[in-house]
């Protein structure tokens, strides 16, 4: 809860701030405001907060918040160059993405589906504002509207869907709604609907196969800053609002659900690597790459009771943002992955922490994307060794969607000119490296 | 420890030494990994083992006296690459010299580590520096044939990664002994899935006979030092893997399944690579077909998991190093000198190369299994063991001494005796001579005192209880 609050002040703050038009203070204001949050998030136990009261209905996990700042805090800083050149507004945009931080904590780990409703729209509503942040390209608003309607239609369909569990339960407590469905109730058609319903929108949210269409389009208007910020929290704040909330409640009809979950995982595998196979626009892939991405996060459902998915969308997070700073770095206005081809010569810090994040992202140890998708699997592919096998044929199809990124990357460039990064760009890429590989201590 | 981790440092290093002193690094660097492995062999007891933690969760290694001499047949390999490569320009370049020492490090883990999550980690950690030095150095004219390589490799690795976490699930033990001694015939047709992942991504490496095809053109494609990695150490792992790992640990109902399955296409891997060997114009070509048939045979002798025959098999596949370092640094200088690898170019080499055509000949007869070289105790033993188990397979491995000797005289008769087409070919550098020789003095020397290797590696072989 007081992170929740130094975000929200911090994000007013950062309004007021604004209205000087130096960036430089507005993103001092709200770096520290995302530290500061992760670091109160770090101390929840040792101290008796003044929120405690309310913060019975958010049971949330300091781990979660505390990765949840630190991916935003890198977005913020890849996509600094780009809120800066807008100064008019820099205030304004920092302010969103701070106000979207507490719907995704809020989101992450709800024990109230009203609550959980109020998180998700919390988050939401910033980013679809968001993403016509290029006010003067039409990609950019054709997008944001895009985004707009089908974010309200699910939204739609998951309030529907918590309306339905309501009736049949009679509440809007998670706890309760599971103890409610244990006594066999959840056979009852109304529950199966209302928790189809609210499946349907937890996986437009994350954008898995069959809601997954908005993803490529929303992607390739967004710009490169949103996109980092879009493509990594919303999915950590969705999958995690996955776990906890079906954990519950499907807690008793697991058998039933699990394998619409598998088909939704294996589709999402399958259609995510084979189309990111040839794409020519980095955005389109990087949106290809995350339906996948979001098909394997699904396995976190296969075991509910000791799911680990922490390491996995770490590594998958860190990976997809510095894979969009170094696309920041070379194609300013175009997006093309013509342009790509020998960057990893072009600057050794590019080259590095690329190579670093697409052997990640391919799942090769020993860097971080491996322990992520291995401690998913180890949990998961007792439950359903089948799903496990396709998932795995996916990946191969997977890794050579980043192989061949690499092999492009790694070309004789045609262009020698070095490819110049800002400070912060360059802080970026260190840091993610340095997760990726640091995942050799979970050795 | 500093056994272990010595070639990782050496390869980070590489990274900051300037580019004109690069070769003579990568030679001291290698040649001081294979001095502090003599070193440690000299103080250590056959019959024990050596452990190393680093406090890590997953990854603990252990060595044995297999391990032992895989690590120094991985150090000797790669001194002799690096010594083998000095006068070409590959070595003078940081990028090649700190891949090769990280993937050192890689086998070196591969061959050490004492629980099955690491061994596939190590496993996997050899492909990434392999790819690199495959794609930046090899005349791959279009991602399409290394892509292939890497598709069978990422597949069968997947699958083992599966049996991996299945076998650690099914047994709740990662370490090799407590593997080992765990139960697994209750664990009935579900032990045959886990081998079965563990054989795919073995017969995709080793190469068994229909998960070859990447083998030929790779071999063609890649520079000489990559070849000779791949083909003299890196193919190792899965013999090793099937050796120390698979065989011991499924002994029962799953490998009494696999085993005339895994026979079959090994034997139809030593007769069809034999075969098409013949049929080869390009040197490189026909090595990579040779090696086909050769190591069919080691794979196929390993599956009767039969104390004596593994014991052997451990010198073929030493031999098998020797041999194939051998006749790829042959390839790669003819190919240097001339600028061509095709047999009809080539012709009467003797003549103006004489100490080439000498160590040529040494290292064919190698190849060859004549008597008193490793090749021969190896094949001798292991065909010997496939005839008391079934007549018939005993019958078609042997045909790989005769067709052996068919496509090697071939690849070695015309190019040096043939009509002269090559009139001039500039003879040895004091470097390749010095590799030749340490390869057939090691070929002879374990040609006339196999038991030296064949008792040292007993101890760490497990009797089978059948």
């Amino acid at each position: 809860m007081d992170s929740i609050v130094i975000l929200f002040i911090s994000g007013l703050l950062g309004l007021f701030v604004g209205m000087q038009k130096k960036p430089l203070f507005s993103i001092i204001i709200a770096s520290l405001g995302l530290i500061g949050a992760g670091v109160a998030a770090y101390f929840k136990g040792s101290y008796v907060s003044p929120f405690a009261s309310y913060a019975a209905f958010i049971p949330t996990q300091s781990l979660v918040i505390i990765l949840l700042c630190a991916v935003t805090l890198l977005a913020l800083l890849g996509g600094y160059k780009r809120y800066k050149s807008d100064d008019e507004h820099t205030g304004d945009y920092f302010a969103l993405i701070l106000f979207s931080v507490c719907g995704a904590i809020i989101m992450a780990q709800p024990n109230d589906l009203m609550l959980f409703f109020i998180g998700l729209e919390i988050l939401s509503i910033p980013i679809y504002v968001l993403v016509g942040i290029e006010k003067g390209s039409s990609r950019s608003a054709e997008a944001a509207v895009k985004y707009f309607f089908t974010g309200s239609f699910a939204s739609a369909i998951l309030l529907f869907g918590i309306g339905l569990l309501y009736g049949v339960t009679g509440s809007f407590q998670i706890i309760e709604i599971q103890s409610n469905l244990a006594i066999g109730i959840w056979q009852s058609p109304m529950a199966i609907v209302g928790s189809l319903f609210l499946l349907a929108g937890f996986t437009f949210k994350i954008g898995a196969v069959p809601f997954h269409f908005w993803g490529p389009d929303v992607y390739d208007g967004a710009s490169n800053s949103v996109l980092m910020y879009m493509s990594t929290v919303v999915k950590i704040a969705g999958i995690y609002a996955i776990v906890n909330v079906f954990g519950q409640v499907f807690r008793d009809s697991y058998a039933f659900w699990i394998d619409l979950i598998c088909i939704i995982i294996v589709l999402s595998m399958f259609y995510g690597y084979i189309t990111a196979w040839k794409q020519t626009s980095f955005r389109r892939l990087i949106a290809y790459s995350s339906i996948a991405n979001a098909g394997l996060m699904l396995f976190a459902l296969a075991d509910i009771h000791n799911s680990n998915i922490f390491l996995f969308v770490t590594a998958y997070a860190v990976a997809t943002i510095a894979m969009v700073v170094v696309n920041f770095a070379v194609n300013d206005s175009t997006d093309s992955l013509a342009n790509w081809e020998g960057i990893a010569w072009r600057n050794p810090v590019v080259g590095v922490a690329l190579v670093l994040a697409l052997f990640s992202l391919a799942g090769i140890p020993p860097f971080a994307g491996f322990f992520g998708k291995f401690s998913l699997l180890w949990s998961a592919a007792p439950h359903v060794p089948y799903t496990a096998i396709l998932a795995l044929i996916a990946s191969v199809i997977g890794a050579f969607v980043y192989l061949r990124l690499m092999i492009s990357a790694l070309k004789k460039p045609k262009v020698t000119m070095p490819i110049h990064l800002s400070f912060e760009q360059v802080l970026v890429l260190v840091l993610t490296s340095l997760t990726t590989l640091g995942a050799l201590y979970f050795i | 420890m500093a056994l272990i981790l010595l070639p990782l440092v050496f390869s980070l290093v590489a990274w900051f030494i300037p580019s004109n002193i690069t070769r003579i690094y990568g030679l001291i660097a290698s040649a001081a990994a294979l001095v502090v492995s003599s070193v440690a062999v000299c103080y250590f007891e056959p019959s024990e083992h050596l452990l190393i933690d680093f406090g890590l969760r997953f990854v603990r290694f252990s060595i044995d006296s297999l391990g032992f001499t895989m690590i120094l047949l991985t150090n000797a390999v790669f001194f002799l690459v690096f010594l083998s490569n000095f006068k070409r320009s590959i070595t003078n370049e940081k990028r090649f010299t700190a891949l090769a020492l990280l993937m050192q490090f890689g086998l070196l883990g591969v061959f050490t580590t004492n629980t099955i999550l690491g061994f596939y980690i190590f496993w996997e950690l050899t492909l990434l520096p392999i790819f690199l030095i495959l794609y930046w150095f090899g005349s791959f004219d279009k991602p399409r044939a290394l892509l292939q390589f890497f598709l069978y490799t990422l597949l069968g690795s997947l699958a083992m990664l599966l049996s991996v976490i299945g076998l650690m699930h099914a047994t709740n033990q990662q370490t090799y002994e407590a593997l080992l001694a765990a139960d697994l015939s209750s664990l009935g047709n579900t032990s045959i899935f886990l081998m079965g992942g563990f054989l795919l991504a073995f017969a995709v490496k080793i190469p068994l006979f229909p998960f070859h095809t990447w083998q030929a053109e790779t071999y063609t494609k890649a520079p000489t030092a990559g070849t000779m990695l791949l083909s003299a150490i890196m193919l190792k792992m899965a013999l090793f893997g099937l050796l120390k790992w698979v065989l011991p640990i499924f002994d029962g109902v799953a490998t009494d399944f696999w085993r005339w399955p895994i026979i079959t296409l090994g034997i139809i891997g030593v007769v069809y690579g034999a075969v098409v060997a013949i049929r080869q114009q390009d040197l490189k070509t026909l090595f990579a077909y040779a090696s086909l048939s050769h190591l069919g045979l080691i794979a196929a002798a390993l599956m009767l998991n039969n104390f004596d025959t593994n014991q052997i098999a451990v010198v073929q596949i030493v031999n098998h190093s020797i041999v194939s370092i051998g006749l790829f640094l042959a390839a790669g200088i003819i190919e240097q000198r001339l600028g061509t690898r095709e047999l009809g170019q080539l012709g009467g080499i003797a003549k103006v190369a004489p100490r080439f055509a000498f160590w040529f000949a040494v290292l064919t007869f190698v190849s060859l299994s004549v008597p008193f070289t490793a090749g021969f105790i190896g094949e001798f033993f292991l065909i010997k063991a496939l005839f008391s188990a079934n007549a018939l397979t005993g019958f078609l491995a042997s045909t790989t001494l005769v067709l052996g000797a068919v496509y090697m005289l071939k690849a070695y008769q015309a190019p040096m005796f043939g009509p002269t087409i090559n009139a001039t070919f500039e003879d040895l550098h004091w470097s390749e001579i010095a590799v030749f020789a340490i390869l057939s003095i090691a070929a002879i020397y374990l040609g006339l005192a196999p038991q030296c290797l064949t008792d040292f590696v007993a101890h760490s072989l497990t009797q089978p209880t059948h």
